[in-house]
């Protein structure tokens, strides 16, 4: 079954759970994914990786959450740079209020750097507050 | 059933090049698919797909509940039309929003709607959610996603 079909049916059967409380016009006007996407499919980078953390482009990247709203990408960079070189730091800003939304993406070339460092700075506190590290892609053990 | 996570957010318009948009979706496996389509230039449709670790979902999550999306209703906000049209469908929590819009050009047209209370968190919400996911597809796939 190709992977665009798949998405479909999956859609399908969420239409039809009835406990649920719904809400919106797009309920009664929606659109068709098939529509857009006919054939195509969606591209991973490697479709034969293994179940657990995914390598990225470049890197290896991990994802934190907690992160004090008046952080600064440098407060980041001199917390996680201890585990290896930071290739790139994502952090994002709130739109409304500017502050900090709380998580960040930071890359590391190697496995080995991002694993320490996602064993070292889970559930540390930074900034007065409890983060947490962890693989930001990883795929799941069972596929269905 | 509570525990059923789904997000999915579409916009686009129909115009001298063709249908051009840009749509992303998380189930609760972690799935992300994200697709650009943008004919100028002939440019080709682009389709990225990769799992993210289930702190990422828990995190977009938050950012939902904190939202309160899940509050409002798209009733009174402005229908898609000929400029664009905007779709968030979101099963969070026991509820399922599918909620439509045109796209929304600035915070001024905001206030000036029939809800701009409503209309006002989905504007940051969508805001939020599209700077989350254009920083985990730049992270991982280095392609810099075409902001419209």
């Amino acid at each position: 079954m190709a992977d665009d079909e798949m998405a479909h049916d999956e859609r399908d059967e969420r239409m039809d759970a009835g406990d649920m409380k719904r809400k919106g016009r797009g309920h009664r006007d929606a659109t068709e994914w098939a529509d857009r996407y006919g054939g195509a499919r969606f591209k991973e980078l490697d479709p034969n990786a293994k179940p657990g953390p995914t390598a990225s482009v470049e890197g290896w990247v991990v994802f934190i959450t907690g992160i004090n709203e008046e952080a600064q990408e440098e407060d980041i960079h001199e917390a996680f740079a201890e585990f290896g070189e930071v290739k790139n730091i994502y952090m994002n800003l709130d739109r409304q209020t500017g502050f900090v939304k709380g998580y960040a993406l930071v890359e590391y070339k190697n496995h080995k750097e991002a694993q320490t460092a996602i064993n070292e700075m889970n559930g540390k506190e930074l900034l007065t507050q409890t983060i947490q590290v962890d693989w930001a892609f990883k795929k799941p053990q069972r596929r269905r | 059933m509570a525990d059923d996570f789904y997000l999915r957010y579409y916009v686009g318009h129909k115009g001298k090049f063709g249908h051009e948009f840009l749509e992303f979706e998380f189930n609760k496996d972690g799935r992300l698919r994200y697709a650009n389509n943008s004919n100028y230039k002939n440019d080709e449709i682009i389709t990225r797909e990769v799992y993210v670790g289930q702190s990422v979902i828990q995190e977009l999550k938050r950012i939902v509940e904190d939202s309160e999306i899940l509050k409002e209703d798209d009733n009174n906000w402005p229908a898609p039309d000929r400029v664009g049209r905007q779709e968030l469908e979101v099963i969070q929590g026991g509820q399922h929003i599918s909620f439509t819009c045109t796209k929304l050009g600035s915070v001024l047209q905001v206030q000036n709607s029939k809800d701009p209370d409503g209309l006002r968190i989905f504007y940051y919400l969508v805001q939020d959610i599209k700077c989350f996911v254009f920083s985990l597809i730049s992270a991982h796939f280095k392609i810099q996603p075409i902001q419209k």
